[in-house]
């Protein structure tokens, strides 16, 4: 180059867009797909959202004119705004179906927007917690505190390429994401948020939850299977074997609760550790441990994620998935952890109650506070465990949960009829019981281990020896018989 | 079969159900099969709540949908993968015959069935709200004897399970194996 | 009655996340059993040994930095080594003093982030890793304080070393050498009270210490089945007989043992720093060397201990500035060669681990 090229200006043209850049603009947008779709769907459209801006508009002019009866505004218990709307919508004579479909339609949105907005909440809240069981920072950049950084996540995965892989089975293989999300969902269910206000409080709530959950692993199976990828499939088997083991603790866990509370609805089960003052944690310290650690099994958490260990098979069933597909997997996993978390507090930890508090603090926000709690101790586990092997999870379950379960259970139904029977106050008969079992729980967990041949492995056992003369096997030999 | 809602749920519920059905044979994939037999079982839970029994309808999901399809899908996995066809089968003679079976009877108890009884008033005088503890009540007082017979049968199921797959210990198979060795000097004598 | 089950083919990497690098393994599989395994091996061949037949002793030491990219100043320390003793040059006791000071935080820092993918192979998310990279991170700034580079150091020459530490090294490497045994404290306790941890690595991954010695496995893989062998104190290179160290030998062979072992030797070589710091004597970091060295025609053959082993350089002259053949034994790549042996017939998670605990570096490995 000579040196009139650097003296020359540079020339004023406007930026030439890149193949990149062209294929941005000319990908398809929001408004240029209405703008094509054809008339009908774009009325259909516009109707939708005017008659969702009505509704809206609707049930505001019904709060501001008083019409709404009851205690609407008693945000101690939101059951109480769909209550009083539908026992409005009935006295105008609409017949119960549009009152049913009315409530039906907040109790769902009220769930899905909770479960949504707290996966977006929720990522980042593992990731900071985790940062900081990590000495790291973790995401601070995005929005204030990082805040919007899940959202950043989303875009950027609801931008990439979904990927189907060569000899994959396509028709299964588009469904398991969303599959996924719907057991996810229903779960929340039967959990009762306050006393009105659960939005399907059937009275087989617990075994619908327990039915629930064991329809998430038809997904995951089909994910695995149809990606015609050894590791999803490994991982797949994985999910499966141990979804068919831990199952069944988990049901038996749950029946000394059920025994207890006489009651397969979780809102009774609720209210019975409010009546009674007390958590079914502290009667039953091994039915909650059983439950908690074998749900960690079932939702793929530390230390049992087996399913996805990632130094071992990659990332599992949802190996192949890329892009959003991946992302929902990512948040179903977020949310199933919070389904627990809700699950544990509902069973054991008295649901929405906390010893009359519940009185002067919205009950939603102490079983939200009890979920967070269970949640937390789920990202601290993941922050400090290692991970089970394959072999080692199912022979726990099969060798040491599910018999200690079995005798619990009929140390528990012992209990129960004694409970019903006895005629002393409820909370000394079940402190009692609470330090009776405490007891118990040790003495058989250490019984049942020394039967079933365990040793704890000792670490401090095998710190290396140290020596200052160096030789081959003969120093090796003679080191040995030193000790 | 009073309120609108329930007559279009059970109208969805039963061709879903019978699409799921009609899937299973026509799925040329064993495990597509499978898949719509566990849509079939969906359909049928939603069924038995369109008829309140909340309880069967779980059980349903919990029991067929959840943890019979795993065996089956369990069962396909350990299959060669040549017979994991779901094409020409030789049972379809045998096949038909037990479905034509099966139909003939659901048709006669449809016939014979009283219905009278089991609608309107009659209905609602004897239904029971908690299905739950009614069938609890049942199964451990009026149908004691059955229930225990049929946790006896599935233990020794299990039982039978575990023997068939348990490996000899390392002392048996020793055993096992000098008896072989003899066998085989004796021959080689 | 027997199902039979057809093994299948994984392939394990060459992308992997825990094949620590580009290494691949195709693994044929009966379910979560391994029956057959081949190594695959040269995805980051870079053709170092022939690139190093064109270019001077000196200049063939960044070659080492990329060789073992996670201990380059033991890299570095190997070639000068093998390189002095062919062409005689004499290297100041302060510079041996320097060497022996960087190749024992090169260790240790090694040794924390060996330790921390195992951790991390057995599955905790990364913690222990984070934790023990605080430590690799203190000592990487002190790399960067003294040569301007924290992984490709081409800190030492043949001779002596690069350069004098600035004076700010050396109140940040005695702080970090008081604070380094309380910190490896805490992490052991962390991981050796830990029963997940210890049923995942006790009786994983077993060498024996005839395997060990007959598979002529070195460094922290032979120590751990038990045989008292160390370079350092066998055959002391530099200054390594003026300190009083001891060497950890583990008990079993398994991988917790070569885990421990590591530990072990993270706080001896805390010890030798201390001692180093003490006893260095003033004056000059290198001798001058002429910019072409031309050795006599003959053959050498260096070696050193590397956080990984025995780490040796086989060198030929032809009279000539460049080496006639420059042939690095990589500790990594005849460590590895057990693996097979040891991981037919256990399961994936535990082939997992124990490669994780046999630490290999593939760009030593490919060269």
């Amino acid at each position: 180059m000579s040196s009139d090229a650097t003296s020359r200006p540079l020339p004023a043209a406007p930026r030439p867009a890149t193949p990149m850049l062209r294929q941005i603009l000319e990908q398809p947008t929001l408004r240029r797909a209405f703008r094509g779709a054809p008339l009908p769907v774009r009325l259909a459209l516009v109707v939708v959202a005017l008659g969702f801006l009505a509704v809206n508009v609707a049930i505001g002019a019904l709060v501001v004119s008083g019409r709404l009866d009851g205690h609407w505004y008693d945000f101690r218990d939101l059951g109480n705004a769909t209550g009083g709307l539908a026992a409005w919508l009935d006295d105008r004579g609409l017949g119960p179906w549009l009152s049913y479909w009315v409530t039906a339609l907040i109790g769902g949105l009220g769930i899905l927007s909770f479960v949504g907005g707290v996966l977006l909440i929720g990522t980042w809240v593992e990731r900071r917690l985790l940062a900081k069981f990590q000495i790291r920072r973790g995401p601070n950049r995005v929005g204030p505190f990082g805040l919007l950084q899940p959202l950043a996540d989303a875009l950027k995965l609801i931008q990439k390429e979904v990927l189907v892989p060569l000899g994959a089975d396509r028709r299964l293989f588009f469904l398991p994401p969303i599959l996924v999300f719907i057991p996810a969902m229903l779960g929340w269910g039967p959990v009762p948020w306050a006393p009105r206000m659960a939005y399907l409080d059937i009275n087989v709530g617990l075994v619908y939850v327990v039915a629930i959950s064991s329809l998430a692993v038809l997904a995951i199976f089909i994910a695995g299977w149809s990606s015609n990828n050894h590791y999803a499939l490994l991982g797949a088997m994985r999910t499966v074997a141990m979804m068919v083991s831990y199952e069944i603790p988990v049901s038996i866990s749950l029946l000394s609760v059920v025994l207890f509370t006489g009651s397969l609805q979780l809102s009774e089960i609720v209210a019975w550790q409010a009546t009674h003052n007390t958590w079914l944690a502290m009667i039953l310290p091994f039915a909650l441990f059983t439950f908690f650690f074998s749900s960690t099994a079932e939702i793929n958490r530390t230390p049992n994620d087996i399913a996805e260990a990632e130094s071992e098979i990659v990332a599992g069933f949802h190996t192949e998935y890329s892009g959003m597909k991946a992302g929902l997997f990512l948040a179903v996993e977020l949310g199933n952890a919070l389904l627990v978390g809700a699950l544990v507090a509902t069973f054991f930890l008295g649901g929405y109650t906390l010893f009359g508090l519940e009185e002067w603090v919205p009950p939603y926000l102490i079983l939200a506070g009890k979920i967070s709690a269970v949640y937390f101790v789920f990202v601290w586990l993941r922050g400090t465990l290692p991970r089970f092997r394959l072999d080692q999870l199912m022979g726990y379950a099969w060798k040491f949960l599910i018999p200690l379960s079995i005798a619990f259970v009929g140390i528990s139904a012992v209990e129960a009829s004694i409970f019903a029977r006895a005629d002393l106050p409820g909370l000394v008969v079940l402190g009692a019981f609470g330090v009776v079992n405490a007891v118990l729980t040790v003495v058989l967990v250490r019984f049942w281990a020394r039967i079933a041949g365990y040793e704890a492995p000792q670490g401090d056992l095998a710190q290396p020896r140290l020596t200052t003369t160096v030789g081959g096997l003969r120093a090796a030999q003679r080191l040995r018989i030193t000790r | 079969m009073d309120s609108t809602g329930i007559v279009v749920g059970f109208w969805v519920l039963a061709a879903v159900t019978i699409a799921g059905a009609l899937g299973v044979i026509a799925a040329r994939d064993l495990l597509h099969a499978i898949f719509f037999l566990i849509v079939s079982f969906l359909g049928m839970a939603g069924l038995f709540i369109t008829l309140s029994a909340d309880f069967i309808a779980v059980a349903q999901v919990l029991i067929y949908a959840g943890a019979i399809s795993v065996l089956l899908v369990f069962a396909v996995m350990l299959t060669p993968l040549v017979s994991r066809d779901n094409g020409n089968s030789l049972y379809i003679a045998p096949g038909a015959l037990a479905g034509l079976a099966l139909a003939a009877l659901v048709v006669f108890v449809a016939v014979d069935a009283d219905w009278a009884q089991l609608s309107g008033d009659a209905l609602a005088a004897r239904s029971f709200p908690d299905t739950a503890a009614t069938i609890g009540e049942l199964l451990v007082g009026r149908y004691v004897l059955a229930f225990e017979v049929a946790s006896v049968l599935l233990l020794f199921a299990l039982l039978g399970a575990i023997v068939l797959v348990h490996e000899r210990r390392d002392d048996d198979a020793a055993a096992a194996r000098a008896e072989d060795g003899a066998a085989g000097d004796e021959e080689a004598a | 009655m027997t199902f039979a089950s057809e093994p299948y083919v994984l392939n394990i990497g060459p992308q992997h996340p825990s094949t620590h690098g580009v290494f691949r393994l195709r693994v044929a599989m009966d379910g979560e059993t391994i029956v057959d395994m081949d190594m695959i091996v040269g995805y980051l061949h870079r053709s170092m040994e022939k690139l190093a037949e064109e270019r001077t002793y000196t200049q063939n030491i960044p070659f080492t930095d990329r060789a073992d990219y996670l201990a380059a100043m033991s890299g570095n320390l190997g070639l000068c080594i093998a390189a002095e003793r062919l062409t005689g040059v004499e290297v100041p006791e302060r510079a041996q003093y320097l060497r022996v000071i960087f190749a024992e935080l090169q260790r240790i820092a090694s040794h924390a982030m060996a330790n921390g993918t195992l951790v991390s192979d057995a599955g905790a998310w990364q913690t222990p890793l984070l934790y023990m990279f605080r430590e690799r991170e203190k000592i990487l700034d002190l790399f960067e304080m003294t040569c301007g580079a924290r992984l490709t150091t081409n800190y030492m020459r043949i001779g002596g070393v690069a350069f004098e530490p600035p004076p700010e090294f050396w109140p940040a490497l005695s702080e970090l050498v008081d604070e380094l045994p309380d910190r490896i404290d805490e992490y052991s306790e962390l991981l050796t009270d830990n029963e997940i941890f210890l049923v995942r690595t006790r009786g994983v991954g077993v060498i024996s210490a005839e395997d060990a010695i007959n598979g002529s496995l070195t460094g922290p893989a032979l120590r751990g089945s038990g045989v008292p062998w160390d370079l350092r104190k066998a055959e002391p290179y530099d200054v390594y007989d003026r300190f009083d160290f001891e060497v950890p030998v583990g008990r079993g062979g398994d991988v917790y043992d070569r885990f421990s072992v590591r530990f072990e030797e993270t706080k001896q070589s805390t010890r030798i720093i201390k001692q180093a710091m003490e006893q260095i004597p003033e004056g000059p970091h290198k001798t001058q060397i002429p910019l072409a060295l031309r050795p006599e025609p003959g053959e050498v053959y260096g070696r050193v201990e590397s956080p990984r082993g025995e780490l040796g350089f086989y060198l030929v002259s032809d009279g000539s500035p460049a080496p006639y053949r420059f042939h690095i034994r990589a500790p990594s790549l005849i460590n590895l060669s057990l693996l097979k042996q040891l991981a037919v017939g256990s399961t994936l998670a535990d082939a997992v681990v124990t490669l994780g605990s046999i630490d290999i570096v593939v760009g030593e490995i490919d060269r």
